[in-house]
């Protein structure tokens, strides 16, 4: 056991076990899953991504690069998640990753003896040739040695919450910085939001023994978090990272809800992702300690300073029993200062300082602590750290034993937030890091995140700033209580490299690459900061080189003989820590992974046995199959026939219907349609194509004229709302002028096809009292009536070929028209058909639908080029007539039959001259559309073939060298029932 | 949650859009219907007709009343002013009420709900859960009306019971 006797934050009054690779262990409530493990001597915690060496705990935060552990078992399981951030609770189960068979015992880290054929760009130069086993063979092989943890691929058990803030100021994090910011700032009145990635405030003050206002700082924190608490205009979010800065002011964050407790409460969501909307933020994210280079630097027991003084002073965990402190900055000197309260025995300290001038040397000193100066660790040695080699100032190596060495490379502001939108880090040498100058809109960096490290500096900043913006909006901050801290020294002087070492040196602990690699790609010509991350994956870890980015980067200036601040800089992307795929996915997941749309007669169609399509959003009934059909293609072949023969009823809602009104409606139409709408007379309908601005076709449908200034206007399912969006660019852009109002009325009706040569007498037992003749509803000619108290309208249009109307009433009688309309059907054998019997019926008649109006077709192409209007402008008029558009070579519609009687074809085939060698300089159109016309018992096709038209009768070749093969095929006229029309005139 | 919401049952109400004419004017749409045609969301005296503004020169007109063979009544009155078209089957209004009708809303919304910035009579055209919907807060009552296409109904409940739990 390594828990000290006394101190910390943790409750010793709640006990908590937990395990780890099946040993069950004790710890407390305030412990995290790696102070724990500390608490239990626990120091091999994982193996390395490359070469599976044994990894401890580095870090005690969120930038940890080595304790990533599956937290959790089964579908919770919760791969690489951080020991160091992970709160423990009773009967927590972590295991070890990316070791086999066990975690002492791995038997891939045979790996380090082939590090010399691992370095940096190992798997561009070896696994080159043959290119085709790169996929089949090298890379899963690759990926199973080296890796993570896994996915349990079991769907996520868990639910995830979203909401949306907006606020003055957003404080991220909640550190002395923070604090004394969002105190200032709310007590000003301002909305503040702050947000910390700790379940307890205070951040760097949970970790170290200073004083503000005389009492121990998380004292200080605590109090001002009751009092944020107590304020109505602060929103407080504990365990909540900030993850990613947007534009407009936007960031995102996630909020760990239940991830501390034993069991999420049922329903209650896991996490919460964020969406902050902030007029000004102060990013109060600290900083991070680096560790330095050096040999053995990775082995368990080597850990940043800072970490050290976390375990000790917050969770009163010693990581060893004797220590050496390896530093170039002040702060290694709190740290040795810490272990000696804790009574941990402190066998040196190494400064690769000449002569650091340190006000706790005296003291140090004192307590019998050998103090080398000029001095650095050269290698690290042991499994777990038994010893540390030291070159003394004057070259002479000496060997230190030791379990425990805390290292400190200086401090780094956590500024990755800052450089999401682009923003590029600056070299400051005094504290020899990279800070920010130019955050982004709305954002300030303050106290160690800007650089300025001591405590006194981090109170003022955060009071000050806060009370700048809120005379910016107007408010007045009443001073802050006084927050005194000692300034205390924060000096350092970097040390990049010790120099001569005999073993592995890394620099990226999560990507495991080593100062040799660095130095390798730098001399093979990888001299860009950007090349160099890509060619040995430096930074490219899930940790995004949160420790090892300065590191690498000084390597590669002193590689390459500039200096530091000439050699690049790294942006950070978002997210800034990983973030569960599920939490973005939030409510959108399985079923309701888009809303759906339901048509007014969906309730009907499931009773009467409806398969459902999705179109778009929409679901929309593909067929009604009844008991005892075997396959789909019976069922719709019924629907067809009992169309063609009797009646059937589709509910056609789904298409896009706008209104268009006012004095220059016709004239709008006329602009946006290829053909002549202001010739249409009241009371009739005309079909309409729409180009696109290039001339290619955009959509068709329907116009119906119901008074001079009153249009309706239907559209393809699909382009329902482009068409809506057109109609709204047209006249709010392209002509301010013209009186024209439009709005979509899609949702309003509920629309059904009645069709087939029966629908009259169907229709006329639903509306008695309506004259329904050919001479008072023509083909083509739409009426209003009222039907149950409400607007009924009856359009005389035909997608399938026969007599057929389409019916419309206000959506909140869908339901009840459909149920009307088949009884009054009943005795004349009505039949629901749905999309598929719908797409054949409209095969057979040869119409284009979305497979040919697919953005790549002219009217001409579809052989509606008669339709193009000579007398009046409109949209796309001038481009269709380009020489590309009108080359009489373009592939044309046409129908195919197969010569076979069997024979099918398939959309998406090819069309070839018989003989020809299948290759594309043959290739002369496709297949657009196919299906089996029951009416004509074979399969048919509409199709896209050179010079179409002019070759009716010829044979060519279909094929399809995917599925079914070559199919040999007449081409005809794509209408292949009824090509009079007469059947929807009668 | 802490605090309660009510969410009432979807109503089916009597709606329109109203789009004013080229050159026509707030006070002439206001002077047709007798009642402020207001920028954000207007009641006129019984019978209650609200107006909701939905973009420049656009209102949503909702009633829960509306007489015979609507909206005849209403293009009546406007006349040459403005273009009207039912959408009486588009949309269903829901009613959300109570201390904790803003902060359920807020976790669909994307613009900012608190009462100094949108305050009573205001209205917003937005999104919830990719769901288009007309949002506003009603004059004379409290919490939030939201009317949503009446083919989402089902999943625009869906959602709302789910952040209710």
């Amino acid at each position: 056991m390594s828990r000290l006797a006394q101190g910390g934050l943790i409750d010793r009054n709640a006990p908590l076990t937990f395990r780890f690779d099946g040993r069950t262990m004790p710890g407390f409530a305030g412990d995290t899953l790696a102070s724990a493990l500390v608490a239990n001597g626990v120091g091999l915690v994982g193996r390395s991504f490359k070469y599976h060496r044994p990894r401890g705990i580095l870090t005690a935060g969120s930038e940890e690069p080595n304790a990533l552990v599956t937290l959790r078992a089964g579908a919770k399981a919760e791969p690489n998640t951080r020991a160091t951030t992970a709160q423990l609770f009773d009967g927590l189960e972590a295991t070890s990753q990316n070791r086999w068979p066990s975690l002492n015992l791995d038997l891939l880290s045979v790996n380090q003896l082939a590090a010399p054929l691992l370095a940096a760009g190992f798997y561009y130069k070896t696994f080159m040739w043959p290119a085709a086993f790169w996929e089949r063979v090298y890379e899963p092989i690759i990926r199973r040695a080296a890796g993570l943890g896994a996915l349990s691929g079991l769907p996520d058990p868990d639910v995830y919450d979203r909401d949306h803030a907006f606020c003055d100021l957003l404080v991220i994090g909640a550190g002395p910085a923070g604090l004394a910011a969002a105190l200032t700032a709310g007590r000003a009145g301002l909305r503040v939001v702050i947000a910390d990635e700790d379940w307890l405030p205070g951040g760097r003050l949970l970790s170290d023994r200073r004083l503000i206002n005389e009492a121990p700082g998380h004292i200080w924190a605590k109090a001002a978090a009751d009092e944020l608490a107590s304020l109505a205009n602060v929103r407080w979010l504990t365990r909540t990272s900030v993850f990613g800065v947007y534009d407009g002011r936007e960031y995102g964050a996630v909020e760990r809800l239940t991830d501390h407790l034993p069991n999420t409460p049922a329903r209650q969501p896991r996490q919460r992702l964020w969406k902050i909307v902030a007029k000004h933020a102060l990013l109060a994210t600290g900083a991070i300690e680096r560790p330095l280079v050096f040999g053995g630097n990775d082995r368990p027991g080597v850990m940043t300073a800072s970490a050290v003084s976390t375990y000790l002073n917050r969770f009163a965990a010693a990581p060893g029993r004797r220590a050496v402190v390896f530093t170039t900055s002040d702060s290694g000197w709190d740290t040795a200062d810490d272990l000696i309260e804790a009574g941990v025995e402190l066998a040196a300290i190494v400064d690769a300082r000449d002569a650091p001038m340190n006000a706790r040397e005296p003291r140090i000193r004192a307590a019998g602590v050998r103090i080398l100066t000029g001095a650095v660790v050269a290698d690290a040695q042991g499994r777990q750290l038994k010893s540390v080699d030291v070159r003394d100032r004057d070259g002479r190596s000496l060997s230190i034993a030791c379990d425990l060495l805390a290292v400190s490379g200086g401090w780094s502001p956590t500024i990755g937030l800052a450089s999401h939108l682009g923003a590029r880090p600056v070299w400051s040498e005094t504290i020899a890091s990279f800070v920010i100058h130019q955050p982004p809109p709305g954002m300030t960096a303050i106290g160690a995140a800007a650089g300025r490290f001591s405590l006194a500096k981090a109170l003022a900043d955060g009071a000050s700033e806060a009370a700048r913006i809120a005379s910016e909006l107007g408010r007045t901050a009443t001073p802050a209580s006084p927050m005194h801290a000692y300034d205390e020294p924060v000096a350092v002087r970097p040390l990049w490299h010790v120099g001569a070492h005999k073993t592995k040196a890394f620099v990226d602990f999560q990507n495991d690459v080593t100062d040799t690699d660095v130095a390798l790609a730098a001399g093979e010509g990888f001299t860009s900061v950007e090349h160099l991350k890509r060619y040995t994956t430096l930074g490219m870890a899930t940790d995004q080189g949160k420790t090892s980015q300065l590191n690498g980067l000084a390597l590669l200036a002193k590689a390459t003989g500039k200096p530091i601040d000439q050699a690049g800089t790294i942006l950070a992307r978002p997210p800034h820590a990983p973030v569960a795929i599920g939490v973005l996915a939030g409510h959108h997941r399985d079923e309701h992974f888009r809303p759906a749309r339901r048509t007014p007669s969906h309730d009907w169609a499931v009773e009467n046995g409806a398969s459902f399509v999705d179109a778009g959003q929409w679901k929309r009934a593909q067929w009604f199959a009844r008991p005892g059909e075997r396959d789909w293609l019976e069922t719709v072949n019924r629907e067809v026939n009992a169309v063609r023969a009797g009646v059937g009823v589709c509910d056609v809602s789904t298409l896009g219907k706008i209104d268009v009104h006012g004095p220059d409606a016709a004239t709008l139409l006329d602009r946006l349609y290829a053909n002549q709408i202001s010739t249409l007379a009241v009371g009739k309908v005309r079909y309409g194509l729409m180009l696109r601005e290039d001339g290619l076709v955009m959509d068709d449908g329907t116009v119906s004229r119901l008074s001079e200034t009153r249009f309706f206007v239907t559209t393809t399912t699909v382009n329902a709302a482009k068409v809506m969006q057109h109609i709204d660019f047209a006249r709010q852009v392209l002509w301010p002028a013209l009186d024209v109002q439009a709005c979509s009325v899609t949702e309003q009706w509920a629309t059904f096809a009645v069709a087939g040569p029966k629908s009259r007498v169907l229709l006329q037992n639903l509306t008695p009292d309506l004259d329904l003749t050919n001479e008072a509803l023509p083909f083509m000619g739409v009426v209003q009536h009222r039907w149950r108290g409400v607007r009924m309208r009856i359009f005389r249009v035909s997608f399938c070929g026969e007599l057929a109307y389409e019916v419309s009433v206000p959506a909140t009688l869908g339901d009840g028209l459909v149920r009307a309309v088949f009884e009054a059907g009943a005795d004349l054998g009505v039949t629901a058909y749905g999309t598929e019997a719908l797409g054949v019926m409209r095969v057979e008649k040869g119409h284009p639908a979305g497979a040919e109006l697919n953005g790549q077709t002219t009217a001409g192409d579809l052989g509606l080029g008669g339709l193009l209007s000579r007398k009046k402008d409109y949209i796309g008029r001038v481009l269709a007539g380009r020489p590309g558009l009108t080359d009489p070579d373009r592939p044309t519609l046409v129908g195919l039959r197969p010569v076979a009687q069997g024979a099918r074809i398939r959309a998406g085939a090819h069309l070839l001259p018989l003989g020809a060698q299948p290759a594309a300089a043959n290739d002369q159109g496709y297949v657009t559309s196919a299906a089996y016309s029951p009416t004509l018992g074979r399969g048919i096709a509409l199709a896209l073939l050179q010079r179409g038209p002019a070759r009716h009768g010829e044979r060519i070749i279909v094929h399809d060298p995917v599925r079914a093969g070559d199919v040999e095929a007449e081409v005809c006229a794509p209408v292949f029932v009824d090509p009079q029309g007469g059947r929807a005139r009668g | 949650m802490a605090d309660t919401v009510t969410i009432s049952e979807p109503r089916s109400l009597a709606v329109a859009t109203i789009m004013a004419r080229k050159g026509v004017n707030e006070a002439a749409i206001e002077a047709a219907v007798r009642l402020a045609a207001p920028s954000q969301v207007g009641r006129s005296a019984p019978p209650a007709l609200a107006l909701i503004a939905t973009g420049p020169g656009v209102w949503l007109a909702l009633t829960d009343e509306p007489g015979e063979a609507w909206p005849d009544p209403l293009e009546a009155q406007l006349g040459d002013l403005a273009a009207v078209s039912d959408q009486s089957g588009s949309y269903l209004v829901w009613r959300i009420a109570g201390p904790g009708a803003g902060a359920l809303l807020q976790k669909g919304v994307a613009i900012d709900l608190h009462p100094d910035a949108f305050g009573t009579g205001a209205s917003a055209v937005t999104v919830i859960a990719h769901m288009g919907v007309i949002l506003w807060r009603p004059e004379g009552a409290e919490g939030f009306e939201v009317a949503a296409f009446r083919s989402y109904a089902r999943d625009f409940e869906h959602w709302l019971r789910a952040q209710a739990l």
